[in-house]
């Protein structure tokens, strides 16, 4: 009896002791696997809008002020701003160590690495399934996205690697990508925006999606920056013909509400929503925001860039533009309402001691710029944390009238060209500025510098002017600020090297790849 | 107030208890137990003879027994002695017994995987730590424990913090992975991390997250153990045990009388050094200096401060470091019960253990409970079961960080206040339109931030184990470690009313549910025999494990009135809510055969195969074998026992094992991640690109050992050498960021991939002395001693490296390390002096080409053109370390290596009559620190910061000869990470010191007390360095050795005094 409990019991156990087969197959519970996705639009168009949106923020964030315009002297970084690289972007003493080399660095090439993966997933599905409308549209608008995306590396970097295959270069073992020449790059570019061009719609499917003329746009643009004048002035006028196109009349609203994101005039424009807070909202007014309007409510606005002295002597007397792009002593906003400025927002300079600070501004330019900023809120813009809904604008109609118009000024000093006027004046006449009777190579830069002021684009338009221009323009500027006493104190940069009409390649990746340090060779 | 109550309750269960105990009626006898050598005898059989009746002595070899009248004689039985019979007469009541050894330590039982085998048939490495060793260390874990304690194991608190996480290296570095052993507690393996949620959830920097694993586990409750050091000994835990297998066992009841036991300790822990910063006067007569050095300068202007003019009238203004640091409390109680009659035995124990930190707002504190049973429920059935249940609640200080608490603490400046007059917090101050000071303050964000950690655990098993066929023994074991985490992080939101400026924004909640369940059910078949001079230990068994890990985070923030709840949120658009589901599964067969000829010699081999679901379907299976073997040259005719020799044993082994831990879940597939919030609505997104082949990582390991006794069996050392080589490592493909893909949430991450190799070789020693062993005086000695060298052979390609960053953006690399040299190494320029005259910025050669530009520049800034925009008199000059003329990228070289040559540990025990001491001392030498800090605190380029007192002696035209650089807040040469923030890490610790009486025992026999010992404790008294930050022992932040040994405001360990008792009725 005995013997038989037992026995019984440990051949109980010993059928215990092996399990089924599936037992250690355990998939994922927490999403798809790239098998059973990407079957329908809806799957396709959610992953390519992604591409508008969180993988910019790093250099949304600050390198975008401090490259496109601290470098351009737009703007200034505050003395001892670490956020900024500590003022080196106004001085032209940028490193290969600086924290926004790396952020944009980092940020732009994801972009490109997550369009160009979303290209090779849409490419390969297609051999699957066959190919689709959708999948061909996706294509379409990751090449756009990914063309952007090494327009700005190139433009910021200059000689850049390209990477058409991220999965093959991380199953290869050998990361050792050579610089590629600009002009190959620029090419590269192009390339996708053929391809972008021939796809798309021209109507976007979705307001805020890129279409064929963004893409025609964009070419535009691109053709400028390698002097392809007559490649230039054909695709501007594409997109002006289209009649699809027309400037926004309320300047001033385009950048201060997200009401009028994805207006007549934006051809492209990043896409933020404020609801998904960190990295997903716009974050320009956290940094470039005064305190005053934004800290009782969060701890942002830092005015870690504001605008310079000199930006803000260079608007012609009556241009409209000043007022809608900077806040001065004086600037109100009866709309934006907090704990300090129950009546609305007042920007006041006139600053004493630390116990103004909830309501007055202390800082060495004694204004802030007004672009991208929203406010609190309180006139019910969707704000969170600082972080809005409204879209950065990359690539605008007036973008197109001005390239139209310098596309037919071409390599020559001076033109009067009646379209080219035409395009100009348009531009003008919004900001409540006379017609130019000649356009000159000054005068359309000046038009650029205004019309685009803290867009972060500046700094590109004076680097393409070449290096010996560059030089003369950026010693002209006043880069200092107001002492305490209001006495200025007067600063003047200089660059003395054409290297420095680009950012250092990040550290870390040289010495990652030490063929970044080589000289850069053809790609095509 | 709650531990008021504790005191009481505890006070009145020992007084119920000695009322109780005086009922007895019989002659109370007590007697005392030591071996030869004078140590106390725990836990040794004491019969009545002829009877039933007997008791187990305690841990300092007392035990008591009621005595018939006309007396008897007692038996005396203990593993490894000889048994011993000892006649009592009729009047006695004290007695004292010396029991000699039976081969000595040959028959001490060592814990090896699914069983315990006698030493002497040990072939592999494994090193033993016993509840002795354990005794009147004040720790939270037991982790902390193992310091300087065990050869071949490494050991780093990696911060001060109550509670924080521990570097645990069993024999180096063995993967670019985890590194931390597989932790068995009662036969359960502890798969779960114990981490809380990072600082950066509520603004700013992240901070350390990664906590002790064993900080949920009672010490007090631990009786032995066991560390698994080669693959010989690893092999039978397969794919779990690649770093290192430590094996804890807890207490169990013996039979005997039932014991009441009361330990106790109270205590309270400083800061054992404090830096020299400037004080209010000191920065005043700084900043003044710089005023004509910025102004001057033709860029940029610095405001004269009135009421700096005169700064021997200023106070010393605010300590930073007083105000962030204080004096922690630390006090832990303990109740137990345990024995045994008949068939069964237990043991029960409460703990509580209360400590807070001594940087303010750290604070750790466990409540735990276990019971153990055992049962014989039939002559060849035995059941019983362990459960251990806890709860940890651990409050985290944001710490290492340029922007974290002590990091602020390090540069704030003197002249900012912590709190304003009307005593709100403050933020910076404002003199003359200047703001000093730093926006965050660092004593509002510890104490108003509350980032916490509370876990929930039941952990324990059941088993029954069947003898049938004389030989043979089934042992059927069901574990489980039930785990609920609730991590928390908030920060209200508060202005500072009287100045309206904000100090700490948004009010925020963040709050994380985690419920973890493992089981595993193991059956194992042991078949044991001994046949003349053979002897066979054979094991076959199966164990199937599954475990789930099931998490929400929800956080809303703008809470109403600052409650910290998640209803007082905002909907909308500031909350959010996230889930994960991480299942995982392993299924194995096991194998061993220990055999033994003659105590001469040994062999062992092992073989288990593991199936995970951490692989697709090519390579879910794994294989791992070892063997080994050992010779006892000593049992062997040809050997002559000597005074100077009697014992020597060799072995030597070789086994693999395998590591499957993958840093995310299915990363053979590609799995796309879903998101909710974006502009163009919900979808999702390539998370990873999957990799088919994915499989395990392995670990082989050659070791060899030599056991002797020596010098008239005074002394014994063991030394181990070993050999151990990891391959195919499991590693994401570290891709340089232009290819797009990356490591971060939102990057679609590169690959996880088998590639490289890393080997580690290296020797430990164990030395024990038993140096004087008298009737009244004892005393012993154990030294530890471990080397190891780390080196990483090979990664995925000959160019790729392993990098570590500090910075937004990862900005600043700090560590880096290629194919050749060991892990974790830093990563710089080397610093060859300062410019200190034009001569010397003339003769600088450095010149760019690239453009033909003829301007001598060193890293994209021209020397000696004027101090604004160039490298200038008293900037330093690095080294041109490649010899190209030029100072550039190519000259960054390895500038110094976390890993030290050796690390050891030094116990001295001394017992005269009733007292015992003991001295443990532990060190560290030949490591190297990268002190980070030195870049905000000795870099002087902003005026505002505050400064060490070293920068008084920076470069300036009137002191060329300064040996800090000048100021220079125009660009950052000087900030560069160099070897002028290498300092060595070599430092020799007087660990503890502890002084114990054990009272007489005529005078507690009158209050039926069995024994009680007083003690007081001194831990981590003094630490000898030349390392200039806090505290040398840095470990590695949140386990990475991507950042071993890098002080970037660092929690440093504290100094505790506490004293104790241990009552036992």
């Amino acid at each position: 009896m005995k013997y038989n409990s037992k026995y019984n019991f440990l051949f109980l156990i010993l059928l215990l002791a092996s399990c089924s087969k599936d037992f250690i197959d355990r998939p994922s519970e927490n999403g798809p696997t790239l098998d059973v996705y990407y079957n329908n639009a809806a799957e396709v168009n959610a992953a390519t809008g992604l591409l508008y949106n969180t993988i910019w923020f790093d250099w949304q964030d600050k390198a975008f002020h401090a490259i496109g315009e601290a470098q351009g002297g737009n703007m200034l970084t505050p003395n001892g701003d670490a956020n900024y690289g500590s003022g080196v972007y106004n001085n032209f003493k940028v490193q290969s160590s600086d924290v926004l080399v790396a952020a944009s660095w980092k940020s732009l090439y994801k972009v490109a690495g997550n369009a160009t993966v979303l290209v090779k997933t849409f490419e390969e599905k297609a051999s699957i399934i066959g190919e689709q409308p959708y999948l061909t549209q996706g294509i379409a608008e990751a090449r756009f996205l990914r063309a952007i995306a090494y327009f700005y590396i190139t433009r910021t970097f200059g000689d850049v690697p390209i990477v058409e295959d991220p999965v093959a270069l991380a199953k290869s073992g050998d990361y050792r990508v050579p610089r590629y020449i600009q002009s190959d790059v620029i090419q590269f570019i192009i390339n996708d925006l053929k391809f972008a061009e021939e796809h798309l719609s021209e109507v976007s499917y979705q307001p805020g999606r890129v279409n064929k003329y963004s893409a025609s746009g964009l070419m535009a643009k691109a053709y400028l920056y390698v002097q392809d004048y007559a490649n230039a002035r054909l695709k501007a006028q594409e997109v002006i013909n289209s009649g699809k196109f027309a400037l926004y009349a309320d300047y001033g609203k385009m950048f201060t509400s997200s009401a009028a994101n994805n207006n007549s005039e934006s051809l492209f424009a990043l896409q933020w929503s404020a609801a998904g807070g960190y990295a997903i909202g716009n974050p320009i007014q956290i940094y470039a925001g005064p305190s005053t309007l934004l800290k009782p409510d969060f701890d942002r606005g830092y005015s870690s860039v504001l605008p310079t002295l000199d930006i803000v002597r260079a608007y012609e007397d009556g241009d409209k533009r000043r007022g809608w792009s900077i806040m001065e002593h004086g600037y109100s906003n009866p709309d934006w309402k907090n704990v300090n400025f129950p009546d609305g927002f007042l920007y006041d300079t006139t600053y004493m001691d630390s116990n103004d600070d909830a309501k007055k501004i202390k800082n060495g330019s004694r204004c802030n710029s007004l672009k991208y900023i929203v406010g609190t809120g309180s006139n019910g813009e969707l704000v969170n944390d600082g972080f809005s809904d409204i879209c950065t604008y990359i690539l605008r109609y007036s973008d197109i009238l001005l390239i139209y118009a310098e596309s037919i000024l071409g390599s020559g000093n001076s033109t009067t060209d009646a379209q080219a006027l035409d395009a100009m004046n348009q531009v003008r006449a919004r900001a409540g500025l006379a017609g130019v009777a000649e356009i000159t190579k000054d005068n359309i830069l000046h038009e650029r510098r205004v019309e685009f002021a803290f867009e972060g684009d500046y700094w590109y338009d004076v680097q393409r002017q070449g290096f010996d221009r560059a030089k003369v323009i950026i010693a002209a500027q006043e880069r200092g600020n107001y002492n305490y006493d209001g006495t200025v104190n007067s600063i003047h940069a200089s660059i003395v090297s054409p290297s420095q009409l680009f950012l250092p390649i990040p550290l870390t990746e040289v010495q990652a790849n030490p063929k970044l340090n080589e000289a850069a060779v053809k790609y095509y | 107030m709650k531990s008021i109550l504790h005191s009481k309750a505890i006070a009145l269960l020992i007084l119920l208890c000695c009322f109780y105990s005086a009922h007895s009626q019989s002659r109370p006898l007590n007697g005392n137990l030591k071996d030869v050598k004078g140590d106390a005898l725990t836990g040794a059989t004491v019969l009545i003879k002829g009877t039933a009746d007997g008791t187990t002595s305690d841990a300092n070899g007392n035990f008591q027994l009621n005595i018939p009248k006309d007396g008897t004689s007692l038996l005396i039985s203990y593993l490894g002695y000889k048994t011993k019979e000892v006649a009592v007469g009729a009047v006695e009541n004290q007695i004292s017994i010396i029991l000699e050894d039976d081969a000595a330590l040959l028959d001490e039982v060592v814990v090896i995987g699914f069983g315990s085998i006698r030493k002497a048939n040990v072939t592999s490495a494994i090193s033993s730590v016993s509840e002795k060793d354990l005794e009147d260390l004040v720790v939270a874990g037991a982790d902390q424990a193992l310091q300087g304690k065990v050869a071949g194991v490494t050991v780093n608190n990696n911060s001060g913090q109550p509670g924080a996480g521990i570097s645990v290296r069993v024999r180096g570095i063995t993967s670019t992975n985890g590194n931390e052993p597989l932790y068995v507690i009662d036969g359960v393996p502890i798969l779960s991390e114990r981490r809380s949620i990072e600082h950066n959830q509520l603004g700013g920097q992240a901070g350390q997250s990664v906590q002790s694993p064993l900080a949920s586990l009672n010490p007090n409750d631990i009786e032995s153990i066991d560390i698994l050091k080669d693959a010989s000994a690893q092999a039978i835990y397969g794919a779990l045990a690649a770093n290192g297998v430590v094996i804890i066992n807890t207490k169990k009841g013996k039979a005997g009388k039932g014991k009441i036991g009361y330990d106790t300790y109270v205590g309270y822990q400083t800061i054992q050094k404090k830096l020299d910063l400037l004080d209010l006067r000191q920065y005043a007569g700084y900043y003044n200096s710089l005023i004509p050095e910025i102004n001057n300068s033709g860029s940029g202007h610095l405001d004269s401060i009135d009421e700096f003019k005169n700064p021997s009238v200023l106070g010393g203004g605010t300590d930073w470091q007083d105000a962030i640091f204080q004096t922690g409390k630390i006090q832990s109680h303990q109740l137990s019960f345990s024995g045994g009659s008949g068939k069964t035995t237990y043991y029960t124990s409460l703990n509580y253990f209360d400590q807070t930190g001594i940087v303010i707002g750290s604070a750790f504190k466990r409540y735990s409970g276990r019971i153990s049973l055992d049962h014989e429920v039939r002559s060849w059935l035995n059941v019983g079961m362990n459960t251990n249940l806890s709860q940890s609640n651990q409050r985290i200080t944001l710490t290492d960080g340029s922007d974290a608490v002590i990091g602020i603490g390090l540069y704030n400046s003197p002249a900012a206040p912590v709190r304003s007059f009307d005593g709100e917090y403050a933020t910076t101050a404002s003199i003359q339109g200047n703001s000093f000071g730093n926006p965050k303050n660092p004593v509002a964000l510890a104490e108003l931030r509350d980032v916490r950690n509370v876990q929930s655990k039941v952990l324990g098993n059941v088993y029954g184990d069947i003898k049938f066929l004389k030989h043979f023994t089934l042992r059927n074991e069901f574990n489980y470690d039930f785990n609920v985490t609730q991590n928390k992080a908030f920060q209200p939101l508060v202005r500072n009313e009287q100045t309206g400026i904000v100090v700490l924004s948004p009010s925020r909640l963040i709050e994380e549910r985690g419920l973890g369940l493992y089981w595993a059910f193991k059956t194992y078949l042991t078949f044991e025999k001994s046949m003349g001079k053979h002897w066979v230990n054979a094991l076959i068994g199966h164990e199937a494990q599954e475990s789930n890990y099931d998490q929400l985070i929800a956080s809303r923030q703008n809470l109403v009135l600052n409650l910290e709840s998640l209803n007082a949120g905002e909907g909308g658009t500031t909350q959010s809510i996230t889930a994960g589901k991480y299942p995982w599964a392993m299924e194995s067969y096991f194998g061993r055969v220990n055999y033994a000829y003659n105590d001469k010699y040994s062999l062992s081999a092992s073989i288990r195969r593991d199936g995970s679901s951490s692989f697709g379907k090519n390579n879910k299976y794994g294989y791992f074998p070892a063997a080994s073997v050992g010779w006892t040259i000593s049992n062997e005719p040809f050997f002559n026992e000597s005074k100077m020799i009697s014992y020597a044993k060799l072995r030597l082994g070789v086994g693999s094992v395998g590591n499957s831990s993958t840093s995310g879940n299915n990363l053979y597939n590609t799995n796309i991640r879903l998101f909710s919030t974006a502009p163009f609505g919900a979808g999702g997104i390539p998370s990873n690109v999957g990799n088919p082949d994915l499989s395990w990582e392995s670990v082989v390991t050659q070791n060899a050992g030599l056991d002797v006794t020596l010098f008239n069996k005074i002394a014994e050392v063991s030394v181990d050498v070993y050999k151990k080589v990891s391959t195919n490592m499991i590693l994401q493909t570290q891709l340089p960021v232009y290819s797009g893909l990356g490591t971060d949430w939102n990057d679609i991450n590169s690959p996880t991939t088998n590639a490289g190799e890393m080997r580690n070789t290296g020797i430990d020693i164990a030395l024990r002395t038993y140096n004087i062993s008298r009737k009244d005086f004892s005393w012993r000695s154990s030294v530890v001693f471990s080397h190891y060298k780390n080196e990483l052979v090979a990664l995925n390609d000959p160019t790729a490296s392993l990098r570590g960053y500090k910075e937004y953006g990862n900005a600043i690399l700090v560590t880096n390390t290629y194919a050749g040299g060991p892990v974790g190494t830093f990563f710089g320029f080397v610093d060859d002096g300062l410019f200190r005259t034009q001569a010397e910025l003339d003769a600088a050669t450095y010149t760019v080409d690239q453009n033909g530009v003829a301007v001598k520049y060193i890293q994209g800034l021209e020397v000696g053109e004027n101090p604004v925009t160039g490298t200038y008199l008293g900037d330093v000059r690095y080294k041109d370390v490649n010899g190209d003329g030029r100072i550039d990228d190519k000259d960054l070289t390895v500038i110094g290596d976390p890993n030290p040559d050796f690390t050891y540990g030094i116990s001295n025990t001394f017992t005269y009559k009733d007292f015992d001491l003991s001295l443990f001392f532990q060190g560290s030498q030949g490591a190297d620190i990268l002190n980070y800090t030195l870049r905000s605190t000795e870099s002087s380029f902003n005026p505002y910061l505050n400064q060490q007192a070293t920068v008084l002696d920076r470069y300036t035209a009137d002191n060329i000869d300064g040996s800090l650089p000048r100021y220079n807040q125009w660009h950052n040469n000087n900030r560069r990470v160099s070897s002028r923030m290498v300092e060595d890490g070599s430092y020799f610790r007087i660990q503890n010191i502890s002084l114990g009486y054990n009272l007489p025992r005529t005078l507690l026999n009158r209050v039926n007390i069995s024994n009680l010992k007083i003690y007081a404790t001194v831990q981590n008294l003094y630490t000898f360095t030349k390392y200039s930050g806090y505290d040398p022992e840095l470990g590695s932040f949140n386990n990475n050795i991507r950042y071993m040994n890098v002080d970037d405001g660092h929690y440093p360990n504290p100094r505790t005094w506490t004293i104790g008792a241990n009552v036992a009725f």
